[in-house]
């Protein structure tokens, strides 16, 4: 299977990527421990951690939103692969600074399975540490199932409330609380053109015929529900959107955080196409886009199509979402 | 090509010795052929992974057992109880989605249930693999036939425990349970796949062998074959 992309050795991979982005970003991030990337600065003693873990291939996610107000840790494991339980053990240890650590885990086996041997073994050892599950992707399960959804693109603004009531000095409960409130009420789902290959292995992990798209395609390219003929901009938004107002039950007068997330290659033009007519759609039902966001913050290497995310604002939220932070891929000044 | 990859396991009822108990050092033997096997398994477990998962099952096996086999190397432990402990840590610590964490778990589980014992007869050793696959199973909620690593476990640790509670000897009974182990993992080509990333492709799983099942499988024939090597020495 041919492959066309820039890589030395592939079990270097993953070290190479976390040396080249620490690099690049000294004065935010470092390596430290087992290959954790954490903050330049500690936070405050007296402060609620936040940790989170997962597969790496995604870049920024989700190493790229370490830093003040946000993440203490990541643990990223090797290409679209959980990290093991130890290394984030040792993560949650260091992050602790004497109010407890929150670990942030989107909903894929292996990051779940990791987590939760990771929590027994925290138990054991006396650590004060919370758990929240993401999963928000309306397509791997049905409402009444919410275990069975993935956890995609709503990381970015648990990360951001949850780092931010730290920042503020809450409790750890109160952190939990605020992560819980903004998971419960967000809603995602992908679409792709075309599926990405697997750096390390050379396997393709999506394949769709040159006229098809699929909605509900997974980060790893786990199949969707929804193949059907490529459609334009205006109207792929228009069924995408259709279904997460539906799912979430948003009405009229409520205010929305909107994130259109590119997959790694779909360009920024066409993700403004799509947030542009979902700008119309939400205008015309009388639902207020409180704060947007386009661009690349989760990406499946070279896979095309992008993520459309909506989540329901309360005011905790909003000031919470608008409380500075400081990492190399989401700044709030 | 699957069949190749059994037919390669020596079993060899007429070399067994009576072996009665394993201690640390037989046990490190029964994990150096489990090492050999993974190694010379590896391409064809990612091959397999490859058709229904993204492929890196076999990589991620070949860093584990080269973890295993530079702590064997460099710290063994030498009781029991400590070097089951510290396979399960060096388990855990392989980052390649679920694999570690589980085979972990199920070496964590043996080593706590060992207590203080040094030897184990086949009783005991039946009991405490036994233990090590409860472990497991409180972290997923994978059972026979969702094509996993279970569908190779769960009746190889079954019929380790009948043969040894038969009477036979340790050798019988590993043989026995790796036997059981490739039933298990050639079943697998019947089922869909429910759990793990290659749930997402459903019905395309279907006629597919599981890898982390024949992973499982290589792990016992190590063991078998590891011991039955080691034994006359």
């Amino acid at each position: 299977m041919s492959m066309k992309k820039f890589i030395n050795r592939s079990e270097n991979l993953v070290q190479e990527l976390l040396e080249g982005y620490t690099l690049a970003y000294p004065d935010k991030v470092r390596l430290a421990g087992s290959n954790l990337v954490v903050r330049a600065t500690r936070k405050a003693v007296g402060k609620v951690g936040v940790v989170t873990l997962g597969g790496s291939g995604h870049e920024p996610g989700l190493s790229g939103f370490v830093g003040y107000g946000m993440l203490d840790i990541s643990v990223p494991g090797e290409i679209f692969a959980a990290p093991g339980p130890p290394r984030v053990l040792q993560a949650i240890k260091m992050a602790e600074r004497g109010a407890g650590v929150l670990l942030v885990v989107l909903n894929h086996p292996g990051d779940v399975l990791t987590a939760n041997v990771t929590m027994e073994l925290a138990k054991k050892q006396g650590l004060n540490v919370q758990e929240i599950l993401t999963h928000e992707d309306i397509s791997s399960g049905p409402r009444e199932k919410p275990e069975e959804r993935r956890g995609l693109v709503g990381f970015l603004p648990v990360y951001k409330v949850a780092g931010a009531a730290a920042e503020e000095g809450c409790s750890l409960d109160e952190v939990l609380e605020i992560a819980e409130r903004m998971e419960r009420n967000m809603r995602t789902l992908t679409v792709a053109l075309r599926g990405a290959t697997h750096p390390s292995t050379g396997q393709l992990l999506l394949s769709l015929g040159d006229d098809e798209m699929e909605i509900g395609a997974g980060q790893h390219g786990e199949a969707g529900a929804g193949r059907m003929k490529l459609k334009g901009a205006d109207e792929t938004a228009e069924i995408m959107l259709g279904q997460l107002l539906e799912d979430l039950e948003a009405e009229e007068g409520e205010e929305l955080l909107v994130i259109v997330n590119g997959s790694g290659a779909t360009t920024m033009m066409e993700l403004f196409l799509i947030f542009r007519r979902m700008s119309q759609i939400l205008t015309a039902k009388k639902i207020k886009i409180a704060r947007s966001l386009v661009g690349e913050y989760i990406t499946t290497q070279e896979q095309s199509g992008f993520q459309m995310f909506i989540a329901r604002m309360d005011r905790d939220l909003l000031r919470l979402w608008e409380a500075p932070c400081d990492t190399p891929y989401y700044v709030v000044r | 090509m699957n069949s190749d990859l059994f037919s390669q396991c020596n079993f060899a009822p007429e070399c067994e010795k009576m072996i009665s108990a394993v201690g640390f050092r037989e046990f490190g033997w029964m994990v150096e052929g489990a090492i050999e096997k993974i190694r010379g398994g590896h391409t064809l477990l990612s091959e397999l992974d490859a058709a229904i998962g993204d492929g890196d099952h076999g990589t991620t096996m070949l860093r584990g057992v080269n973890l295993l086999d530079k702590m064997l190397s460099n710290e063994a432990p030498n009781d029991l109880k400590s070097l089951t402990e510290k396979m399960g840590w060096t388990l855990m610590g392989v980052d390649g989605g679920s694999t570690g964490p589980l085979l972990g778990t199920f070496f964590l589980g043996i080593s706590e249930s060992i207590g203080d014992r040094q030897t184990l007869d086949a009783a005991a050793l039946a009991e405490v693999f036994a233990a090590g696959l409860a472990s497991l199973k409180r972290q997923t909620k994978a059972e026979v036939g969702d094509k996993t690593m279970i569908d190779a476990l769960v009746p190889a640790i079954q019929s380790l425990q009948e043969t040894a509670h038969a009477g036979k000897g340790i050798m019988e009974a590993l043989r026995s349970a790796a036997e059981a182990a490739q039933k298990g993992a050639l079943a697998t080509k019947g089922f869909v796949a429910r759990f793990g990333k290659a749930k997402f492709s459903g019905e395309r799983t279907r006629g597919h062998q599981d890898p982390g099942a024949t992973s499982i499988c290589l792990i016992l024939e190590g063991f078998y074959e590891g011991l039955l090597k080691r034994q006359a020495t």
